[in-house]
């Protein structure tokens, strides 16, 4: 079960959220985070499988601190198509507000 | 980035390979005995506490094995002692110089990627493979198969890699690059191709970096070039399509010279100044692709390797760890502009 550990201070939102995800992909793909739409997929973007496996481990990582316990299961990976899947996927994990 | 001490060990994943583990074992400890290099063995405990002790070989236990036909970003999340996390994890945190695997080469490029970390600047790790060139110094194919889909500046970073490669394997000074293409004219080839012409030809991998244009698929095996750069899946056709021709040229060779008894009477003649060139094509010889643009030096050995081929491995991990090729591909993806 995720807990939020309200170790963080300030608004945790979608756009958090959104902003999280575009940052960390835009590291793995050395690119800038402004070329990173949130409805892009994943494939146009050019990240690979294991491109995807380090956003996933990025997140968790990053993630881990505000709610313990955050795990993205892999049985879920193959459904994250878009970057929005993804923003949607953590929002719906972790109960972050909309 | 990981700091080559003195002394530290290769490690080797003692459980990859179609042979494993005892070929791998053996191929590692004759490493140590002959080469003086000090080796890591990380596997089984059960397994490897059963070898008699060695100097300058210690054990790392790891209690699972990623198979070979294992999903590797899933294998390397899931397994996490597995033996190829464990080798991974050993580099990052200083307590091996290199690692060696024979093992899934998706999962060992996971690991590499995932604990160990990549370059700063790299935007996809590639693997390069030496291809003998008999007569000459061995030619360097990269991307051999690490990714199959490519952009221009990937292809460019590519070259850098594989010319770094270049001066630290073979230490050639100014090692000419090339783009496999299908033609030698720069209008030659698909997009991609075209693009990747453009920039190299602009100097986007930095000034150190001699490119020299598009290459054929028949100079790959000449000394017309030392790098040849390419996208992972027309590398990785490149590279099994010659492993297939070379297997059998040298066995029809084989056949032919043996094919009567007056044949393999004055085949013994021939067959001694014949043996250096079956050496010099042999993959063993070789030991290994090289993953670049990781923080770390992996060595990645084909999945039938034997003894022979795991202890070259280790000798060019080593090498490769103790003339900083990670610092040296470093430096040139800094100077450039992809």
């Amino acid at each position: 079960m995720v807990v939020a550990t309200g170790e963080q201070d300030g608004a945790f939102g979608r756009p958090q959220v959104l902003e999280l995800v575009r940052g960390s992909l835009a590291d793995i793909l050395e690119v800038g985070p402004d070329t990173i739409a949130e409805g892009a997929s994943f494939t146009d973007l050019g990240a690979d499988s294991l491109a995807l496996i380090e956003l996933v481990e990025a997140l968790e990582k990053d993630l881990g601190g505000r709610f313990a316990g955050f795990r993205i299961d892999d049985e879920d990976l193959e459904d994250l198509k878009t970057v929005r899947d993804a923003v949607d996927y953590v929002v719906s994990k972790t109960g972050t507000s909309s | 980035m990981v700091e080559i001490l003195d002394g530290l060990p290769v490690a080797v994943d003692a459980m990859g390979g179609d042979r494993a583990p005892v070929e791998i074992v053996t191929g590692a400890r004759q490493a140590a005995q002959e080469l003086g290099i000090p080796v890591l063995l990380v596997g089984d405990p059960a397994y490897l506490s059963t070898l008699a002790p060695q100097p300058g070989v210690d054990i790392l236990a790891a209690s699972e094995v990623i198979g070979m036909d294992e999903d590797p970003g899933r294998a390397v999340r899931v397994k996490r002692d597995s033996s190829l996390v464990r080798c991974a994890e050993a580099v990052r945190e200083g307590r091996a110089c290199a690692m060696v695997s024979a093992g899934n080469t998706g999962a060992a490029m996971a690991s590499a990627l995932l604990r160990i970390g990549r370059l700063p600047g790299v935007s996809r790790p590639a693997i390069a493979t030496v291809i003998p060139v008999p007569g000459s110094t061995p030619t360097i194919l990269i991307d051999s198969g690490a990714n199959v889909d490519c952009t221009a500046p990937m292809l460019v970073q590519f070259a850098q890699m594989g010319w770094a490669l270049a001066t630290e394997r073979f230490g050639i000074r100014e090692p000419r690059v090339g783009v496999l293409s299908i033609g030698e004219e720069a209008t030659k080839g698909n997009a991609l191709v075209k693009e990747a012409h453009v920039l190299l030809e602009g100097g986007a991998a930095g000034p150190d970096v001699h490119f020299i244009g598009n290459v054929e698929g028949r100079d790959v095996m000449s000394d017309r070039v030392d790098v040849v750069v390419t996208d992972g899946f027309t590398g990785n056709v490149v590279l099994k399509t010659l492993e297939g021709g070379v297997k059998a040229v040298v066995g029809g060779v084989l056949s032919a010279l043996t094919a009567d008894a007056a044949i393999k009477e004055a085949a013994k003649a021939v067959l001694p100044a014949l043996t250096p060139l079956a050496n010099e094509l042999d993959p063993d010889t070789y030991g290994g692709a090289v993953l670049l643009g990781v923080e770390g030096v992996c060595v990645i050995s084909h999945g039938s390797s034997g003894a022979r081929a795991i202890l070259n491995a280790v000798k060019v991990a080593h090498h490769a760890a103790a003339d900083k090729l990670v610092a040296r591909i470093e430096a040139v993806i800094a100077s450039g502009r992809a």
